[in-house]
């Protein structure tokens, strides 16, 4: 599938966030997985101490200092109580009973839960372990503990599988990433086809619409589809309009021409036929004026796009060279035409556009300058450039003269109604093309550019 | 012979001023006001030619001309139209109307296409090798062209205009008829085109001669023939 550049890019953007979104996420459940583990084990290992040492605590008062250390030889010769960690010192500090040497010296007498690195006696490494100690009524002071490794080892495993379960979720997320990019890019696409293909004048067009689905695609088609309903409609009876006017103005300009026909066979007097000449070359200007204004309303509608045909463009212009040169050369200047192109146009409308740009350059040329029509193929498509070698136009009046009506006044000030660059305009629009004002220092070119 | 004409025109102005002028010309003219009754004169018939308006109340022109061509009624039909844009002659023509004028039209172009038609009508295509005219002779096969002993050296579109004229000598040919027999453009060139074109061909035949040949007729085009204006 081909992807305009600009949605590409838009499309990498929801790709990365997709991605990102769902790495994060899962990260996020992985480390809370880990932590509520990790609390867990600390929680059960505080709780076990805690207990054990109320435990002596409880046969310290019942019993005194005797029955506690028989106590505590006794637990510590239990199996179950392999991980178990106890110190009584006296006030003096010096040992009374337990599995470990000495007081540790970073640790206070009172202290709540801590976490060292101690020596058992019996044990030939310092293990990791959770200690709590208090000082017992009678001045000893006991040190309770449990022995964590395994929580330790529990914690690391739950880390490393956190980590291997990170890892697999990136080719899953990736995964992800592209089928939910790719059914938004389908989607999006499918509006921005129908866009394209209407922004090029095909007002039929509609985007299509899945039945069943509710969702913001199908919002998002229906109302660019009502949109799009309502500018046909407008198009349509703009063409209503546009014909109804040119019906209207033409019936009376016709009885106008014909009275003034009439008048010119019924006079004989040289001073009232010049006048009257003078009625009908002014009638036949407004009239063409109309006509070309028409023209142009037209194009713009996309009317006339089911009549390209194939044109040899070259020779076009070596037509248009051969019809309008005898004009030229009475102003002193040539016209000429080079290369060569075939594309599919409308015949007429392109003809018509382009005989008024010669017409204009002529006009507007330089006297005894030369007019150039060429034809050439660049990779996007086939570029038509009129030429000449005259005043040319200012940068800043160019959108003026491309404007209906649009005149330019003073240098371009004589006859026309500036109608020939929009209606070429307009018919370069019609084709899906553009039409460019460029300088030739000295001169104006007009560039019709069609797409292939 | 006389030639029966058939207008089909709801507007009764341009139609009493189409019916005048061609009754001037020597011609009978049949009115019908709607596409219906049009249609109905035109099958019931012995119509030399139709001119046919498109925009008709009721029955338009292009349905009374599709009525007509498909009940195989096959006289020329000039259709008119307010509707000047390209689009609409080149679908007047593909319907089956044989011609198509824009209003508002000069009467000379109304008539010198009409006239046209119906020659065409009655003689069809001819191949010739020669045309001639007064003095004036065009080999169409070696493309030579003199008047008198004087050969005359044209440009190949020089040619061709002058062959236009000649193969409808006596007749007005108007400066869009030119165009489209000539040129093969339907649109209007602007300014005066086809007058400079024509002026450089008057130059070649008539400079020097006695009588001319191209003639310019007052608001309607020019008329090739040796019996002068």
């Amino acid at each position: 599938m081909r992807i305009p550049p600009a949605l590409r890019s838009a499309s990498a953007g929801f790709f990365m966030l997709v991605f990102l979104v769902q790495l994060v996420s899962g990260a996020a459940l992985l480390l809370y997985v880990r932590h509520i583990v990790a609390g867990e084990l600390e929680r059960s290992s505080r709780t076990l101490v805690a207990a054990l040492r109320d435990d002596f605590v409880a046969d310290y008062r019942q019993e005194g200092q005797a029955g506690m250390r028989r106590l505590i030889a006794a637990h510590l010769a239990e199996p179950r109580s392999r991980e178990a960690v106890v110190l009584l010192d006296d006030p003096q500090g010096v040992r009374l009973a337990g599995n470990i040497e000495e007081w540790p010296a970073t640790l206070s007498y009172a202290a709540g839960w801590r976490v060292l690195r101690l020596f058992r006696l019996g044990q030939d490494r310092a293990e990791m372990m959770g200690v709590s100690s208090i000082v017992l009524p009678g001045g000893e002071h006991l040190l309770v503990g449990h022995v964590i490794e395994g929580d330790l080892r529990v914690r690391r495993l739950t880390g490393e599988a956190a980590l291997a379960a990170l890892l697999l979720a990136v080719p899953l997320a990736l995964l992800g990433a592209v089928v939910a990019t790719r059914v938004v890019t389908v989607r999006v696409e499918r509006v921005a086809d129908t866009a394209r293909r209407v922004g090029a004048g095909d007002l039929s067009i509609r985007v299509p619409i899945e039945a069943g689905a509710h969702d913001a695609f199908t919002a998002l088609g229906s109302a660019i589809n009502a949109m799009l309903e309502r500018i046909e409609a407008l198009v349509v009876e703009l063409r209503v309009v546009t014909d109804s006017l040119a019906h209207d103005l033409r019936s009376p300009l016709t009885r106008l021409r014909a009275t003034i026909e009439r008048a010119a066979r019924e006079t004989d007097d040289e001073i009232a036929l010049a006048a009257l000449d003078r009625v009908a070359a002014d009638a036949q200007a407004l009239l063409a004026m109309l006509a070309t204004a028409l023209e142009i309303s037209r194009a713009e509608a996309g009317i006339g796009r089911d009549r390209f045909v194939s044109v040899d463009l070259g020779r076009m212009a070596r037509d248009l060279t051969e019809l309008y040169g005898p004009l030229a050369e009475d102003g002193g200047m040539t016209v000429q035409a080079e290369g060569e192109a075939e594309a599919a146009v409308h015949r007429e409308l392109l003809g018509q556009a382009l005989g008024n740009l010669v017409d204009n350059a002529i006009k507007y040329g330089r006297p005894g300058g030369a007019i150039r029509l060429a034809v050439t193929c660049p990779p996007d498509g086939v570029h038509i450039a009129v030429e000449d070698d005259g005043p040319g136009i200012a940068p800043e009046h160019r959108a003026e003269a491309l404007r209906r009506f649009g005149r330019l006044d003073p240098a371009r000030g004589t006859g026309g109604a500036g109608l020939g660059l929009a209606l070429a305009a307009a018919v370069a629009r019609l084709h899906g093309g553009t039409l460019t004002l460029g300088d030739r220092a000295p001169g104006l070119s007009v560039t019709i550019a069609l797409p292939r | 012979m006389t030639q029966k004409i058939l207008l089909v025109e709801d507007d009764p102005r341009t139609a009493a001023y189409i019916v005048k002028g061609l009754v001037e010309e020597g011609m009978i003219v049949d009115h019908a006001a709607t596409g219906r009754d049009g249609l109905f004169h035109a099958t019931d018939g012995g119509y030399d030619a139709i001119v046919l308006d498109r925009m008709l109340p009721g029955m338009d022109g292009m349905a009374v001309l599709g009525a007509l061509r498909a009940g195989g009624i096959h006289t020329p039909v000039l259709m008119l139209s307010a509707l000047g844009a390209v689009d609409d002659r080149v679908a007047g023509l593909n319907a089956g109307s044989d011609d198509y004028l824009t209003k508002p039209f000069a009467f000379a172009e109304l008539l010198a296409r009409l006239r046209l038609m119906l020659r065409r009508g009655a003689s069809g295509p001819q191949l010739e090798t020669r045309l001639a005219c007064g003095d004036l002779a065009m080999d169409l096969l070696s493309r030579k062209v003199k008047r008198g002993a004087r050969a005359v050296d044209l440009q190949p579109r020089e040619f061709r205009l002058l062959e236009y004229l000649l193969r409808h000598q006596g007749e007005v040919v108007t400066r869009t008829m030119l165009l489209e027999g000539v040129w093969d453009y339907h649109f209007d060139p602007g300014t005066n085109v086809i007058d400079v074109h024509i002026s450089r061909l008057r130059r070649k035949i008539d400079d020097g001669e006695a009588a001319p040949l191209i003639h310019t007729v007052r608001g309607a085009g020019y008329r090739l023939s040796a019996d002068g204006g």
